[in-house]
């Protein structure tokens, strides 16, 4: 019974991806962050062997966080960046080094996660609220559209994108809009499922995307379209080398990427001048 | 010390609103917003469009927008400057 499902899952690998229309795109990722978002977390988990943390970790490191920054998380959802970089800058390590003036700036900090699904802010937001943090000034949940963000222009120090990119409909007019909230001086960092070119790994890669992923989407998420969906999004993204013009063609400057596992996923970054 | 935390309680209730309305900008045409207590919602006077606050977070996708149909709307929005005759 496992072995024919899993044969089907490879098969369909040889059909054409499930056409999205344009206009159908964001309705479609509607549904599927809606369907998915109570075992988001879970999920992400399970599909990662608990990789993703070591990866946010990454990405939360190199953003280099401090104390009175106006960060912006988008896609943000259930909060995994945005608590990283609040625990960051309220971390013990940063509070030995502090003084007086500094603690006035710790109140100051303001972490924005900005997601398009308000059921993915409502656990983030739940999350919270467990760890005590529901009324904390410097964590704002704001439900928004990554093409049309609601913050003014040259607000924020930092922006951020985790595994979101890929779900916007038009990437070049998010990465615009992601240069105009920034302030110059400000960092964009994305970190998304990229392209595996090593050979063998690849193949390996394949099999685990399109055989795995989905089987589990349906055992643990009761969810198998969207899971398919998921994997089928990363592989028509650009390329980490288009992404990185994408980038900058949007005017950020100093453009680099990491490639982490092998291009499984990558983090790209860019600083506006 | 004991004056800033007064403040402090004020601001507790209204204080995340309004400090919403003061960062926040209409994702449609980039202008300010105005906070009405009144209906909760983050308005944008420049298109006439007002946007919810549902369970403490503010609803700013463009489609979540409403439109104020009237004078009459605005008025009961705690507009302000009043336009109206």
């Amino acid at each position: 019974m496992a072995m024919r499902s899993i044969y089907r899952g490879l098969r369909r690998n040889d059909l054409r991806f499930k056409e999205v229309r344009e206009d159908e795109k964001s309705q479609m990722v509607g549904n599927v962050f809606t369907s998915v978002a109570s075992s988001y977390d879970v999920m992400n988990d399970l599909m990662s062997g608990g990789l993703h943390r070591l990866w946010k970790e990454r990405l939360v490191s190199k953003l280099n966080p401090f104390p009175g920054m106006k960060h912006l998380d988008v896609a943000g959802g259930t909060g995994d960046v945005g608590f990283r970089i609040f625990d960051s800058i309220h971390s013990v390590a940063h509070r030995a080094v502090r003084d007086g003036h500094d603690d006035n700036l710790l109140g100051e900090t303001q972490i924005f996660v900005c997601d398009i699904n308000p059921n993915m802010l409502r656990v983030g937001r739940k999350r919270a609220e467990d760890r005590g943090l529901g009324d904390n000034k410097s964590l704002v949940w704001v439900e928004g559209d990554a093409e049309k963000l609601t913050f003014g222009d040259a607000t924020m120090d930092g922006y951020t994108i985790a595994f979101g990119i890929r779900n916007v409909t038009h990437i070049e007019k998010a990465l615009a809009e992601a240069y105009r909230v920034l302030k110059p001086g400000g960092r964009f960092l994305c970190l998304g499922l990229s392209h595996v070119e090593l050979p063998i790994f690849k193949d390996l890669y394949d099999y685990y995307s399109f055989a795995v992923i989905p089987k589990v989407g349906e055992l643990v998420a009761g969810d198998r379209e969207s899971y398919q969906y998921l994997v089928e999004s990363i592989r028509r993204f650009p390329k980490q080398e288009r992404f990185a013009t994408m980038i900058e063609e949007a005017g950020f400057q100093k453009v680099e990427y990491e490639n982490l596992v092998g291009g499984v996923v990558a983090i790209h970054s860019g600083l506006k001048f | 010390m004991v004056r800033r935390s007064g403040v402090l309680l004020k601001s507790a209730a209204t204080g995340i609103s309004s400090r919403l309305a003061e960062i926040l900008v209409c994702p449609l045409t980039k202008q300010p917003l105005r906070m009405c207590e009144k209906t909760n919602s983050l308005i944008s006077d420049s298109i006439g469009v007002s946007y919810p606050i549902v369970e403490w977070i503010p609803r700013l996708v463009p489609s979540d927008g409403i439109i104020l149909q009237s004078d009459q709307d605005l008025n009961s929005s705690d507009s302000p400057q009043t336009n109206s005759s």
